[in-house]
């Protein structure tokens, strides 16, 4: 009688070699997950973990901008409308309402996916660039009604005063930590499922999907209210943890950051933009701390982004991707670049055939 | 009242044609939606001001100094930043965004955070139906007339006007004419940024110089050439004239919302997108259809 | 990710710079690039040179000298930039004392940061009175903030009517006019929500018509619309209430449209150096509250005023008041001989401290106590190109306020 114990430990063995191991991208995201889990254990910094902090919830909102804009080709000029309303309902019940925050942060996602609801709506028949500029519109209507309410809203200071969700910075950090691997699995599963499949139909020809009996609208909807959400609950973390939910979650500014990042890292892939934001966030703070080119920082990574785009157009990812994978010619599935063989069928690698051939 | 809504509108109204119709070009020939166009309009201002109040120059000399050299900045951008990557659409609108924040941050490090003003070309007020207006901004109302006249020569008048509508009617089969595209698509960005600079030049004396002055205009345009409808010359106009307008009447009408002025020009166009989902006078462009 | 641990473990080797322990470390927070930060900064050197020359600040018997660091908060653009700012001067640089800030919403979000660490933090720059509402309803958790300058907004509402009164009675003499029409221009925003409505309703009482009330956005780059109106209103004082560049938009606008009116109020950018030159000369008899100038607020303000200008070229704005946050310090850490804030909050409390802006007393807030040639701050008004301070007219140096011609 095998011990069931024993036989779960061996399946995730046998499965973490066969799936994630075979892999050198796999490899990487489970080094990442394991470092980003130890971190407080080997290097307790506050300050270090205070970034990591926002560089997950930067991610989560990133994340959520491929799944709109990258797979189902809504490009979104306003994405930070969705986490502002998740940061400003959220503070304006934990403050006003006296709700805990772990209650309030759901609530705020919840009015988040409203608001993704209305945009996906009035965006239905817009393509394009029409769809793009009008998304930028809407957060700056937001802030227009919000200061012409500063009684309810508290106008250009926000709301202040809030309660973070833990007490203790590690407690925060694994907070955001958590979401943000539930948040971008779920995500990147959403992705590569059917529902992706049917995203990609509607971006790449959304006449021919119709044609095909696919409920376009409908899944447009659904798009923007799970990007909303997403976003809605980032915002919402993001507000109880620095405390305040001001009209800076607005910004036109934070919208053309996350674009940014999104096409940086690489469009329709979900992890690109989070390993877009780890890479620039940590490098862009880490610039800010020194003395002479602190000033400089938003030059620098503006002429970072730019470099990279010159060089590597479909963004990082794509091309760190290509680097260490290589698709195998017969089975179009991915290999490690250095292996003589396919993993799946056995046919010789490029690599090795180029040699042949020689 | 009425007097003052007239004449205000008119005259926003054609200090954003100039921009607008300007962008509303690029987009139409070279389909860039180039965000970095308002931070051009900043780049001319600041020459300007450099080449007049620093270097003492007199006004038309810097005037066209400026102009010419942020115009012809603009052609190497393009030619090193834009033409490389011109095939994948999302990444020309992050290398516009790029390229404004470091046109931002130049300005920031050369001349601080702070708030420049320049002198006006021409002193003095004038009186029209009973409304104060300074000569500038009449100065600023004769030029974006004589820039649009202008413009509308070169299209409809001149063999480049003729190339670039041609391709932006239809890019392969232009292409297929015999015309070098690539070179059509580097004058009109000339053109295009020429006009910005203008506006930057006349429009700068009457507002403030910052390096952040390029964020509002920018929000302000696009929803004017969305409105308009992208691509489409009379349709910025057309556009300008309106916003300017609803942005007059919010001020006059509405004495303590007049901070509500940018939002209720965005509502507007959100409201007419909703209606005409390709703007007023939108072109639809062939592959798109 | 392993790009980040890297880059971590790089940082980790580069930051060891938190050494001295002879020292006392201030962090001077601030927007370094614009003029709040420098003046931040400006005011903040000054009295470090002054009392390191002479020997730095006796704690308990040991004399320590005090070292600054500067951060930039970039508060303007960026409110998580500038909590960040603040959270990495006291774990990475180790700082006892924070002093600056400008930008309410980023100040209060620093406040957190400041208090969750208990960290002395003078505020040298945001006005909204929530900073102090904080520490009266929790006075364990905020009692780490003070506020140095200026004075609360509901305070600055008091500076201003008294000045108003006294713009007012000129007018009755010179215009011969009973009662002098106000306009109200107030930007839309939280802080002066309170001061409209106070206008509104002591105006009147103070003899003076309100013939109307307009609200531009605080980055409006044109108000010739407002200022039509204004005119057609026949007002012969525009009160203004603005902090953004819309005051200097304003200057200009009704210089060039010749408004026979004289705007007085609060006019942020009015009190820079610079006016004059962003309103290309447009922005005469400009008035607006303001807190440093060449006059005898208290015995040290003109000599303070005079050195910054001789070290700096320029005068300093009220920013430049770290240098009497910086004194305060020095003075309540000789006088409790310890650096332990929870002895030095009960020292500031009881202080009645001699500064260059005025005479400091603070209330349960934490706070200033106003009062008029105290901590009210001055009047001053644009002049031919000089900034010309003209109210309390009791205190040594006031000039006399001018009328445009009609």
């Amino acid at each position: 009688m095998t011990n069931p114990l024993a036989f779960a430990v061996r399946q995730a063995w046998v499965n973490l070699k066969s799936e994630v191991f075979v892999l050198p991208s796999r490899i990487l995201v489970l080094a990442w997950v394991l470092a980003l889990l130890v971190l407080p254990l080997v290097y307790p910094d506050p300050y270090v973990l205070r970034i990591i902090i926002f560089t997950c919830l930067y991610a989560i909102l990133a994340a959520s901008w491929d799944l709109l804009a990258g797979y189902a080709g809504q490009v979104n000029f306003g994405h930070a409308l969705f986490f502002g309303a998740g940061a400003y309902t959220s503070a304006l019940l934990s403050l006003k309402a006296g709700l805990p925050p772990w209650i309030t942060v759901w609530i705020g996602a919840a009015v988040a996916t409203a608001v993704g609801c209305a945009v996906g709506t009035l965006c239905l028949r817009l393509r394009g660039s029409y769809l793009s500029l009008a998304t930028l519109a809407f957060p700056l209507i937001a802030i227009g009604l919000l200061f012409a309410f500063p009684g309810f809203s508290g106008g250009e200071l926000g709301v202040s005063g809030l309660k973070s969700l833990a007490a203790t910075r590690t407690g925060n950090y694994y907070i955001a930590v958590l979401s943000m691997f539930a948040c971008v699995f779920g995500l990147w599963k959403l992705a590569n499922s059917n529902f992706g499949l049917v995203l990609h139909a509607i971006r790449d020809d959304e006449v021919a999907a119709r044609a095909s009996g696919i409920n376009t609208p409908r899944y447009k909807l659904a798009v923007f209210a799970i990007s909303a959400l997403v976003a809605g609950l980032a915002g919402a973390l993001f507000a109880h943890f620095i405390r305040i939910a001001g009209p800076s979650t607005l910004e036109t500014a934070l919208s053309f950051q996350v674009v940014i990042w999104g096409i940086f890292g690489g469009v329709a892939t979900i992890y690109g933009p989070v390993i877009a934001v780890f890479t620039l966030y940590p490098l862009t703070d880490w610039l800010g701390s020194f003395k002479a080119l602190g000033e400089l920082r938003l030059l620098i990574f503006a002429v970072v982004v730019l470099l990279v785009l010159l060089f590597m157009p479909r963004g990082l990812s794509p091309w760190v991707r290509d680097k260490i994978e290589t698709l195998c010619p017969r089975c179009k599935q991915r290999n490690g670049r250095w292996k003589p063989v396919c993993r799946l069928c056995g046919a010789p690698l490029k690599a090795v055939l180029a040699a042949r051939s020689r | 009242m009425l007097q003052d809504i007239l004449v205000t509108g008119l005259v926003n109204g054609g200090v954003y044609a100039l921009l607008a119709v300007g962008f509303s070009l690029i987009f139409g020939v070279a389909r860039i939606v180039n965000i970095a166009h308002t931070a051009f309009y900043m780049l001319a201002a600041y020459c300007f001001y450099t080449l007049l109040v620093t270097f003492n120059l007199p006004v038309l000399f810097a005037a066209v100094v400026a102009v010419a050299a942020v115009t012809a900045l603009s052609v190497v951008c393009y030619k090193l930043v834009i033409e490389p990557v011109r095939e994948h659409e999302s990444a020309v609108l992050i290398a516009t965004i790029a390229l404004a924040l470091v046109f931002q941050e130049l300005m920031l490090v050369a001349f601080g955070g702070n708030f420049l003003g320049i002198p006006s070309a021409v002193e003095g007020v004038a009186t029209l139906l009973g409304v104060n207006i300074p000569y500038q901004r009449l100065l600023i109302l004769v030029v974006a007339a004589a820039m649009l006249i202008g413009t509308w020569l070169v299209l409809y008048r001149t063999r480049l006007g003729l190339a670039i509508r041609a391709t932006a009617n239809d890019l392969e089969v232009a292409s297929l004419m015999g015309m070098n595209v690539g070179r059509v698509a580097m004058a009109t960005v000339a053109i295009s940024v020429a006009l910005a600079s203008i506006a930057g030049v006349v429009v700068a004396p009457v507002f403030v110089v910052d390096p952040l002055m390029w964020l509002a205009p920018l929000v302000t345009m696009l929803a004017i050439v969305v409105l308009g409808g992208l691509g489409s010359l009379k349709g910025s106009l057309i556009g300008a004239l309106i916003i300017g307008y609803v942005e007059a009447i919010t001020v006059f009408a509405l004495p303590a919302g007049a901070f509500l002025k940018g939002a209720v020009a965005l509502s507007i166009m959100v409201a007419v997108l909703l209606i005409r989902p390709d703007g007023l006078f939108g072109v639809a462009f062939e592959e798109e259809r | 990710m392993l790009r980040s641990i890297l880059t971590i473990c790089a940082l980790a080797l580069a930051s060891t710079s938190a050494w001295g322990q002879g020292t006392v470390k201030i962090a001077v927070l601030g927007p370094m690039a614009f003029v709040q930060g420098e003046n931040h900064w400006a005011g903040a050197e000054m009295a470090r040179d002054e009392i390191n020359k002479a020997g730095g600040i006796t704690v308990g018997g040991r004399k320590m000298q005090i070292e600054l660091i500067k951060a930039d908060t970039n508060e303007i653009q960026s409110v998580p930039d500038a909590s960040n700012a603040t959270e990495r001067v006291i774990t990475r640089d180790k700082a006892d004392f924070l002093i600056g800030g400008f930008r309410s919403e980023a100040v209060l979000a620093m406040q957190e940061v400041a208090m969750d660490n208990k960290k002395l933090f003078l505020g040298a720059g945001a006005a909204d009175a929530k900073l102090g509402e904080n520490v009266e309803k929790d006075y364990n958790r905020y009692k780490y903030w003070f506020r140095i300058t200026p004075t609360k907004s509901p305070d600055l509402a008091r500076t201003l009517f008294a000045v108003l009164g006294a713009v007012g009675a000129q007018i009755r003499t010179e215009l011969k006019r009973e009662t002098p029409k106000v306009a109200i221009l107030a930007e839309k925003a939280v802080w002066t929500e309170a001061l409209v409505g106070a206008a509104q309703k002591n105006l009147p009482v103070m003899k003076m018509e309100v013939v109307g009330t307009w609200q531009p956005s605080p980055v409006a780059t044109d108000v010739t619309a407002e200022l039509s109106a204004i005119k057609r209103a026949g007002a012969d004082i525009v009160f203004t209430a603005v902090s953004g560049p819309v005051g200097i938009v304003l200057g200009r606008q009704m210089g060039e449209l010749q408004l026979p009116a004289i705007a007085f109020g609060i006019n942020v950018e009015g009190q820079k150096d610079g006016f004059w030159q962003a309103t290309a000369g447009k922005g005469n008899y400009v008035a607006t509250l303001d807190t440093l100038a060449e006059v005898e607020m208290t015995p040290k303000t003109v000599p303070f005023v005079k050195a910054f200008k001789e070290r700096y070229k320029k005068a300093p704005t009220y920013n430049a008041v770290t240098y009497d946050a910086i004194m305060i310090l020095k003075a309540a850490i000789e006088q409790t001989g310890t650096m332990d804030p929870d002895k030095l909050v009960p020292a500031i409390e009881k202080m009645e401290h001699v500064g260059v802006a005025g005479t400091d007393t603070w209330d349960k807030r934490h706070d200033l106590v106003w009062a008029v040639g105290k901590t009210s701050g001055i009047a001053v008004q644009w002049q031919d190109g000089r900034k010309v301070p003209f109210w309390p007219v009791q205190v040594k140096g006031m000039e006399p306020f001018k009328l445009p011609a009609r």
